[in-house]
């Protein structure tokens, strides 16, 4: 008993100083939070901070400290969006009435970027503060939603095809009936992106996704909801098909380009295929909240970005396709590795490949809530 | 003193409300503000999709909730049901074993069941889903051995549990495996008290009264047992139908494990529809409610452990 005494004194701490210690660090943590700001200004040092929500695979870390010094800036670059719809979810109640998210950049799918533009919920680019913006290539300089790229300007481009375990799969898949085939059934999953998983049905029924509307798509989601039905589908996918594809919970699954770079690095099984009758092509957008204080230094972030050079590293790093003229050629000069991604098509789209690819159409406001219900409905949600 | 008598009842008399009220104040603030919000939101409407719900005894979104999602209420309570029932085949055992046979180690053992939920819950979750990846070594095994075939024998369960002969996640039995593994503690806890409160010289007595000892459990142990069993199979059931978290990883929230709680997910996330997620959400809680309400004046006792 005296034993355990001298243990509790010889651990230093009573409850009373516990309770007091524990105050004490409160205060402080309270105290910075409250100042934090005051005692920036009144030292005169501190830059100012640029806040940035993106996707995970999309930054390499190295490269961020750079970006920020250039434009004298404090870059926090934030890794919190999983989904647009979840993002949405979040960030909808406060800008519908005017209140800060406290982001000064997002960077958003195309369909998204349509949506927040209807709702007015983004402000413009500062046009003055990014000259580079000329160096975006021609084929993504006036989107339907966003004519002339007032608002929104393409972070990464990638593309939307089939990835599947050569170990799994003996026989190589060329088509996206090779995917839906009953050799795989229920080891294969579509992707929770809708318009990814849709469009590519679509382009193998033989339809165009980048013109359709609503009514277009009615054929590709009887085609999901029947193969639902049989089982052939084992479910549907968010980033987690990473996971499932490297761990061999899956034969196969709909997949993004970058990622499955990434995954076969590790796992040279891991093949990535365009279907015969084509992929889909994306661009996650670069846009700032109308609440933002900071469009002018966000816009000159952005305009880093659009330069060449450092538009190649990044490349380099994270092998999506760069929106920005040149890359290629700066990837030549950095030599290596990365002057070897210049012949990737998956990286750097050789014209034929690019025949392959294909943008979804925006859908309007009311289109776009049937096709979320049809989907909704097709998967037995 | 006469008046400090009378201020001593007065005391005495407001006692027991100033003692509930942080608990009180607590389930205001908590609890009925927020049902009376979600209420007021399962009867508004939207003009259109993302526009403000407003208020306006919008019914329909109730028949619509239960139109359109009663296979998932359906499959919620049966997936939930199942998991109670075997966590309760496992954990009545377990239980019974910690609280009379545990001598010394009775500490440790309960220690042990609960150790493992130290991780977070979502984790444990994903590593289900590598122990039963298909082409895992469980998986592996359980095939080369027919265990799965055997479960598939079963009349009327076999199929609706594993529709598929070659795997086990993204079918019922990954969802109900997940949900029994996750409650677990909930069972044995309370069993394990209730157990550990009987005077086991009763089951002397039962003896000396010419039972067997399977007799002595059943007309002893058991009826003196069922407080805890009653409350471990609310701390199961509850929780199990409203997760959503099992359906979504194990289940790969498909056409056969797809319960309530993804339904409102879906709707609140990805359809913006508000009011009917809330309108799910309230009919749902309903359900539960009458349902242990149910349950309580058929099998409770008002010994709560």
């Amino acid at each position: 008993m005296k034993r355990n005494g001298d243990e509790l004194h010889e651990s230093g701490l009573t409850r009373r100083e516990f309770f007091e210690a524990s105050a004490v660090l409160g205060l402080g943590a309270v105290a910075a939070t409250q100042l934090g700001p005051f005692a920036g200004r009144a030292f005169g040092a501190s830059k100012p901070t640029i806040k940035v929500s993106s996707w995970t695979a999309y930054m390499d870390k190295k490269l961020l400290k750079p970006s920020g010094d250039k434009i004298g800036a404090t870059v926090k670059y934030v890794e919190d969006i999983n989904s647009n719809e979840e993002w949405f979810a979040k960030a909808d109640p406060k800008l519908r009435r005017n209140q800060s998210i406290d982001r000064d950049g997002v960077v958003l799918t195309d369909w998204m970027i349509s949506r927040v533009l209807q709702l007015r919920y983004m402000q413009k680019l500062d046009a003055k503060s990014f000259p580079n913006k000329k160096n975006l290539l021609s084929a993504l300089r006036s989107p339907s939603f966003d004519k002339g790229r007032v608002y929104s300007v393409p972070w990464q481009t990638g593309i939307t095809g089939v990835a599947y375990n050569a170990k799994t799969v003996t026989k190589p898949i060329t088509t996206m009936d090779d995917f839906f085939s009953k050799d795989l059934k229920g080891q294969i999953t579509v992707l929770d992106e809708k318009r990814d998983t849709i469009g590519l049905i679509m382009l193998s029924l033989g339809q165009d996704p980048s013109t359709t509307d609503y009514a277009g798509t009615e054929k590709a989601f009887q085609k999901l909801e029947q193969l639902s039905a049989d089982g052939i589908i084992r479910g549907v996918n968010g980033n987690e098909y990473v996971n499932d594809l490297s761990q061999g919970h899956l034969a196969a699954c709909l997949a993004w380009s970058g990622d499955v770079a990434q995954i076969a690095r590790e796992n040279p099984d891991i093949k990535f295929v365009i279907p015969d009758s084509g992929g889909m092509l994306w661009a996650d957008n670069f846009t700032i909240p109308k609440t933002s204080k900071q469009a002018k230094l966000a816009s000159k972030w952005i305009n880093y970005w659009y330069d060449p050079k450092n538009a190649a590293r990044l490349t380099a790093s994270i092998q999506y396709i760069s929106p920005v003229n040149g890359v290629a050629d700066q990837l030549t000069k950095m030599g290596g590795d990365a002057a070897k991604l210049v012949d990737d098509p998956l990286v750097v789209p050789t014209p034929e490949m690019k025949q392959k690819l294909h943008i979804f159409n925006s859908l309007s406001e009311s289109d776009e809530a049937k096709f979320d219900a049809r989907w909704a409905k097709a998967l037995g949600q | 003193m006469a008046e400090r008598g009378d201020d001593g009842k007065k005391r005495a008399r407001f006692a027991p409300y100033l003692l509930l009220s942080p608990g009180s104040l607590w389930l205001i603030l908590f609890f009925v503000v927020p049902l009376w919000t979600l209420a007021r939101m399962a009867l508004s409407s939207k003009p259109s999709r993302f526009a403000d719900p407003t208020f306006d005894w919008h019914w329909s979104n109730i028949s619509d909730a239960f139109n359109r999602f009663g296979p998932q209420f359906y499959r919620s309570f049966e997936f939930a049901f199942f998991a109670t029932l075997f966590a309760l085949a496992i954990g009545y055992p377990l239980a019974y074993v910690i609280a009379t046979r545990g001598g010394r180690f009775k500490n440790l053992l309960l220690g042990l069941v609960v150790v493992p939920f130290f991780t977070t819950y979502l984790i444990r979750t994903f590593a289900w889903k590598t122990i039963l990846a298909d082409d895992g070594p469980f998986v592996s095994f359980v095939r080369w051995a027919h265990l799965i075939d055997l479960v598939r024998a079963v009349p009327l369960l076999g199929h609706w549990l594993l529709p598929s002969p070659d795997r086990i996640l993204a079918t019922p039995a990954a969802v109900i495996g997940g949900l029994t593994y996750n409650l677990l503690p909930f069972m044995v806890l309370p069993i394990y008290v209730a157990i550990e409160k009987i005077d086991l010289s009763l089951v002397d007595a039962a003896k000396d009264l010419y039972n067997n000892g399977w007799q002595a459990f059943r007309k002893v142990i058991f009826p003196l047992s069922i407080p805890g069993v009653f409350a471990g199979s609310l701390l199961t059931f509850i929780p199990a139908a409203g997760d959503y978290v099992n359906a979504y990883y194990l289940g790969l929230n498909n056409r056969s494990t797809q319960v309530i709680g993804s339904v409102v997910q879906n709707q609140y996330l990805n359809q913006n529809d508000y009011p009917l997620a809330a309108a799910i959400s309230f009919i749902f809680m309903v359900i539960v409610t009458i349902a242990v309400l149910i349950y309580a004046r058929s099998f409770g006792t008002e010994d709560l452990v």
